[in-house]
C-alpha cells in the first residue's frame, strides 16, 4: 500500500489522475488496435525465422565476481540454470578504450571504436543493426537496443552514407525516462516526490505522452502506427513495472519490463539489452555492486524464461550475455570502483550463449574477443558485415 | 614544445632550472610534469619533493639515455599528430591530446608508453626519496561500531597474511574508552599520545579520516585541536555542511541542464565552496584542497561515508605520506528507493521515508575499502616495507597485525593483549615508547619473531 500523501487530499490531483487514466484507458486501446496492422507489414519484408538477443551484462563487472569460481554465488541463476543449457565461453577479452560506451560500440559492430565515451558520438563502422535491415529490407521494429545507460542514445547506428539512420535500430533509454521524471520530482519541496509510486507512475505516464526524444531515444517511426503503438507498450511496460509485487526500483529492472512488452508487442529479431545497474560500483560500495550483479543475473534468467513463453521466440532464439568489460583489478588496478586502468582485469570477460543452435551444457577454453558477437549475430540472422575485426564463433554461428 | 603555464614560487624556479630537458620532452610529458607544477600550492611536501627528484633525475641523464626512455611516447604522439594541438595552456594540451590519441586509436598505446616510462625511472626516484633509513609508519583500521561484523568472515581478504592478536576489552565495552585506550588518550580528556608524539613536527604527519566523529570526538576533547599542533582530521559527519553545499551546487547545475561531462567537472572545479570553520581539526590551505579534491574527484566520496574514508586514506598515503594513519568506517545509509537516481538530489522537508542503515552491506563494504587502504599503502614505496598494519572491530575481541616487512601469516598462539598493550606497541614501533604508561609492547610484532 503506497503510503499516506498530501496529494491524495489535493482535488486538482484527482483530476489529473483522471485525466491520466483517460489517456491510459486510450493507450490500452490503441494497444490491441494495431496489431494486425503490424503483422501484415512485416510479413512482407524478409523477416529470418532465427532471433537473437545479446544481453550486455552491463555496467562493467569482474571475472572473479561472476563467473570465476568464487564468483558463482553472485551469479546463482547463470551458473545453475542457464551455463547447463547452453555453451559458456569463460575466456573472452574485450579490446579497446574500457568506457562503456566504446566497448558495447565493439559488441554491435565488431570493430573497436574510439568516440566519445560519453556518448555524443556515433559509432564509426556499421553496426548490426544496420546491415541486418539493409540486407532483409527489415522495418526499423526489427532492431532495438534497450539500455539502461542514458548515454546510448547513438548506438543504434552509425552516421555512415551507406548505413545510417534509414537502417539504424530503434533505441529506447528507460533508465533516462525515470530519471528525467524523478527530477522532476523532486525539483521541488513538495510531496510527494518519488515515495508514492502511484505518483511517480503517473509522472511517468505525462512524461512519455510528452515526447520520447527528449530522453534521448531515437525511434525510426516506419508506420504512422508505430507512435501510438510504442507509447501503447512503454505506457503497460510502465504500470507493470510500477504494479510489480516486488516493487521493482532499478533501473535495470525497468529496461527489463520495457524489453518484455516490445518483445510482446513487435517481436524483433535482433535484440540488444544493455543492463547496467552494476555500475554502481563507482558509488565504492561492493555491496551495492555485488547487490547488482545478482540483480542482473535474475534479470537475465526471466528474460530468458519470458523468451521461452512467446511463440515468436521459443525455439528459434540465440541468446547470447556478454559483459562488454571488466572491471580494475584489486592489486594490479584501481579496485572494483573503475574500469580506468586497462589492466587485463578491466578486459577479461566471458561468454554464455544459449537456445537455438548452441550446444547444451558444453565449455569452450578457446579464447574469443567481444568483437566476435556481431559477425557471430550476422552469421545466425544471415547477413553480412562489410566491415569487422572480429571473427564469427564456428560453435554458434553455423 | 613551448606552453604557457602559470607558475610561482618554487615551482617557476624548477621549471627555468629545467626548462631545456623539458623542452627535449615529447609533448604530453612535459604538459603533464607542468600540471602538477602548477598545483604546487596545493600539494604536499612529499609531492614537491617528488617533483624535484623527478625533475633532477631526467636532467641527470644523458641526452642519449632520455631519448630512449621517451621514444615510445614520442613515436605516439607523431602517429597521432599531436604536433597539430595548438593550445599551450598545459591542461587545455592534455585535454585536446587526449581527444587526439583516443580518435586516432592511440590512447591504450599511448598510455601502455607511459607506463613503461615510468616503470623505468621509478627506481631511481624511489631509492633517493624513501631509503632504508626511512622513518616507520603506522595504519590503524578500526571497524566501529554498529558495523554488523561476521567473525567468520572478519579481514578474509588477508588470508595469509599477519597475525590474529586475543584482545582483552573488559575495559573497553563501548566506543569511547575503545578508542582512548588504543592511542594512548587518558581517561577524563587528555590527547592521544599517539597523536601527539607522531604530529609533534607537523598535524600532517598523524591523520584521523573517519566516517562519523568518535575520533575527533576524542581529539577536541584532548584540546589537540590547535593551529600549529595535533592531528590532521577529516570526518565525514563533520563535513556534512561542505558536503551539503557541494552536493546543492552540484544539483542545481544538475537540474538546470548541463551540457557535458567535461562541463560539469569544470563547473564542479570552478565552485568557491569551502569547509565552515571547526569542520577540520587542521584547516591549513593545502587540506582544504585536498577535502574538496577527494569530494569532488573520488567516486562517490560525497555520497558514501565509507567510499570517503577509504578514498581520503589513499589519497593521504599516497600524496602526505603521514606516519600515523588511522581509519574508522562507520555504518551508512542504504539508498533511497529512485531518488538515489538523480545523482546529488537531497532529501526534501516533504519526504517522509526516513534515512535506514545498512549495517550488514557496510560489513560487505569495509571488507573490501580496508584492504584497499592496505593494498595501496603497499603500492607506495614510503610504507612498503616499513609499517606496522593494525586491523581492529569495536566490541571484537582480537585484531588483525600485518608488518610489511614481514607479511606471512603467523599462528597466533599470542597472550591476549590490552588495547593499551596495543598502544605501546605502535609507540615502540615508531621509535617513541611511552613513558610512565600502563601498557607493555606486544614484542613478537616489534621484534617479528
Amino acid at each position: 500500500m503506497p503510503p499516506v500523501s498530501p496529494r491524495t487530499l489535493d482535488p486538482s490531483a484527482a483530476l489529473r489522475r483522471r485525466d491520466l487514466l483517460r489517456m491510459m484507458a486510450a493507450c490500452m486501446v490503441d494497444w490491441w488496435l494495431p496489431r494486425r496492422l503490424f503483422a501484415q507489414r512485416i510479413a512482407a519484408s524478409r523477416k529470418p525465422e532465427r532471433r537473437v538477443i545479446v544481453v550486455t551484462f552491463g555496467g562493467g563487472v569482474r571475472y572473479e565476481d561472476t563467473l570465476a569460481p568464487e564468483g558463482w554465488v553472485n551469479i546463482p541463476h547463470l551458473a545453475s540454470e542457464l551455463v547447463p543449457q547452453g555453451l559458456v565461453y569463460p575466456v573472452a577479452r574485450h579490446e579497446g578504450l574500457t568506457g562503456h560506451f566504446n566497448s558495447t560500440g565493439a559488441i554491435v559492430t565488431g570493430t573497436r571504436q574510439n568516440v566519445d565515451a560519453y556518448g555524443s558520438e556515433a559509432p564509426v563502422t556499421p553496426t548490426i543493426f544496420e546491415q541486418f535491415r539493409k540486407e532483409h529490407a527489415l522495418p526499423p521494429e526489427e532492431a532495438w537496443v534497450i539500455a539502461t545507460n542514458k548515454s546510448f542514445g547513438l548506438m543504434g547506428g552509425s552516421k555512415l552514407r551507406a548505413f545510417g539512420d534509414p537502417y539504424s535500430a530503434n533505441v529506447v533509454l528507460p533508465k533516462q525516462l525515470l530519471i528525467k521524471t524523478i527530477k522532476s520530482a523532486v525539483s521541488t519541496n513538495s510531496g510527494p516526490g518519488v515515495e508514492d509510486r502511484r505518483a511517480l507512475a503517473e509522472r511517468m505516464m505525462l512524461a512519455l505522452d510528452e515526447g520520447y526524444e527528449g530522453f534521448g531515444w531515437r525511434v525510426f517511426e516506419s508506420e504512422r502506427t508505430l507512435g501510438p503503438e510504442l507509447k501503447a507498450s512503454l505506457a503497460k511496460s510502465l504500470l507493470d513495472y510500477f504494479n510489480d509485487p516486488a516493487a521493482p526500483t532499478s533501473g535495470d529492472e525497468l529496461t527489463f519490463f520495457m524489453t518484455k512488452e516490445i518483445m510482446n508487442r513487435f517481436a524483433p529479431s535482433l535484440l540488444v539489452v544493455n543492463f547496467w545497474d552494476i555500475d554502481i560500483a563507482h558509488y565504492g560500495a561492493f555491496s551495492l555492486y555485488l547487490d547488482a550483479v545478482r540483480r542482473t543475473d535474475r534479470l537475465v534468467h526471466e528474460l530468458w524464461q519470458h523468451a521461452q513463453s512467446l511463440p515468436a521466440y521459443r525455439d528459434r532464439t540465440t541468446l547470447m550475455v556478454v559483459p562488454e568489460m571488466g572491471r580494475d583489478s584489486d592489486v594490479a588496478g584501481n579496485g572494483f570502483a573503475n574500469h580506468r586502468s586497462g589492466d587485463e582485469s578491466c578486459r577479461r570477460v566471458w561468454l554464455v550463449a544459449l537456445g537455438a543452435g548452441v550446444p547444451k551444457g558444453v565449455g569452450s577454453q578457446r579464447p574469443i574477443r567481444t568483437l566476435d558477437v556481431a559477425p557471430t549475430v550476422a552469421q545466425i540472422l544471415g547477413f553480412k558485415m562489410v566491415e569487422c575485426e572480429g571473427r564469427p564463433l564456428p560453435e554458434l554461428a553455423f | 614544445m613551448q606552453f604557457t603555464a602559470t607558475l610561482i614560487g618554487d615551482a617557476a624556479t624548477l621549471a627555468r632550472t629545467h626548462a631545456g630537458m623539458l623542452a627535449h620532452l615529447p609533448a604530453t610529458l612535459h604538459a603533464s610534469i607542468l600540471v602538477e607544477l602548477q598545483k604546487w600550492p596545493t600539494l604536499f611536501e612529499p609531492e614537491h619533493r617528488y617533483q624535484r627528484a623527478l625533475l633532477e633525475h631526467l636532467s641527470g641523464l644523458p641526452k642519449s639515455s632520455l631519448d630512449s626512455a621517451t621514444a615510445g611516447i614520442a613515436r605516439i604522439e607523431e602517429q597521432a599528430g599531436i604536433n597539430k594541438v595548438t593550445d599551450r595552456h598545459p591542461a587545455g594540451f592534455q585535454d585536446a591530446a587526449q581527444a587526439l590519441l583516443r580518435q586516432r586509436g592511440q590512447q591504450v598505446a599511448w598510455r601502455s608508453e607511459v607506463d613503461g616510462f615510468f616503470r623505468t625511472i621509478d627506481p631511481a626516484l624511489e631509492a633517493r626519496l624513501y631509503p632504508a633509513d626511512a622513518p616507520r609508519r603506522v595504519v590503524v583500521q578500526i571497524y566501529g561500531s554498529g558495523i554488523a561484523v561476521q567473525r567468520d568472515k572478519l579481514w578474509s581478504r588477508f588470508k595469509g597474511a599477519g597475525v590474529r592478536v586475543p584482545l582483552d576489552l573488559a575495559a573497553a565495552k563501548s566506543t569511547d574508552p575503545f578508542l582512548r585506550q588504543l592511542l594512548g588518550a587518558p581517561d577524563g580528556g587528555g590527547s592521544p599520545a599517539l597523536l601527539d608524539a607522531a604530529s609533534a613536527a607537523s598535524p600532517l604527519d598523524a591523520w584521523l579520516v573517519e566516517s562519523h566523529e568518535a575520533l575527533h570526538d576524542i581529539c577536541d576533547a584532548g584540546q589537540t585541536k590547535s593551529a600549529g599542533g595535533g592531528a590532521t582530521g577529516l570526518s565525514y559527519d563533520r563535513l556534512r555542511p561542505y558536503r551539503d553545499g557541494l552536493t546543492r551546487a552540484l544539483n542545481s547545475k544538475i537540474q538546470s541542464g548541463v551540457e557535458s561531462p567535461q562541463a560539469f567537472a569544470a563547473y564542479a572545479r570552478s565552485l568557491q565552496i569551502a569547509p565552515p570553520a571547526g569542520a577540520l581539526l587542521y584547516s591549513a590551505d593545502v587540506l582544504v584542497a585536498f577535502v574538496r579534491d577527494v569530494l569532488l574527484t573520488g567516486n562517490g566520496t560525497l555520497l558514501m561515508n565509507n567510499t570517503f574514508v577509504e578514498w581520503a586514506a589513499v589519497q593521504a598515503i599516497k600524496r602526505a605520506q603521514p606516519r600515523v594513519l588511522i581509519t574508522r568506517f562507520g555504518v551508512r545509509d542504504k539508498l533511497r528507493p529512485f531518488s538515489s537516481m538523480v545523482m546529488f538530489s537531497q532529501p526534501r522537508p516533504s519526504d517522509q521515508l526516513p534515512s535506514v542503515q545498512d549495517p550488514a552491506g557496510s560489513f560487505v563494504d569495509v571488507e573490501q575499502l580496508s584492504y584497499y587502504v592496505w593494498l595501496n599503502a603497499e603500492k607506495t614505496p614510503a610504507y612498503r616495507g616499513k609499517t606496522l598494519y593494525l586491523f581492529l572491530a569495536e566490541g571484537v575481541d582480537e585484531m588483525l597485525a600485518i608488518r610489511s616487512d614481514r607479511p606471512a601469516a603467523t599462528a597466533s598462539g599470542l597472550p591476549r593483549a590490552r588495547l593499551a598493550d596495543v598502544y605501546a606497541t605502535m609507540a615502540q614501533w615508531l621509535g617513541s615508547p611511552p613513558a610512565g604508561h600502563s601498557g607493555q609492547p606486544i614484542e613478537p610484532l616489534i621484534t617479528g619473531t
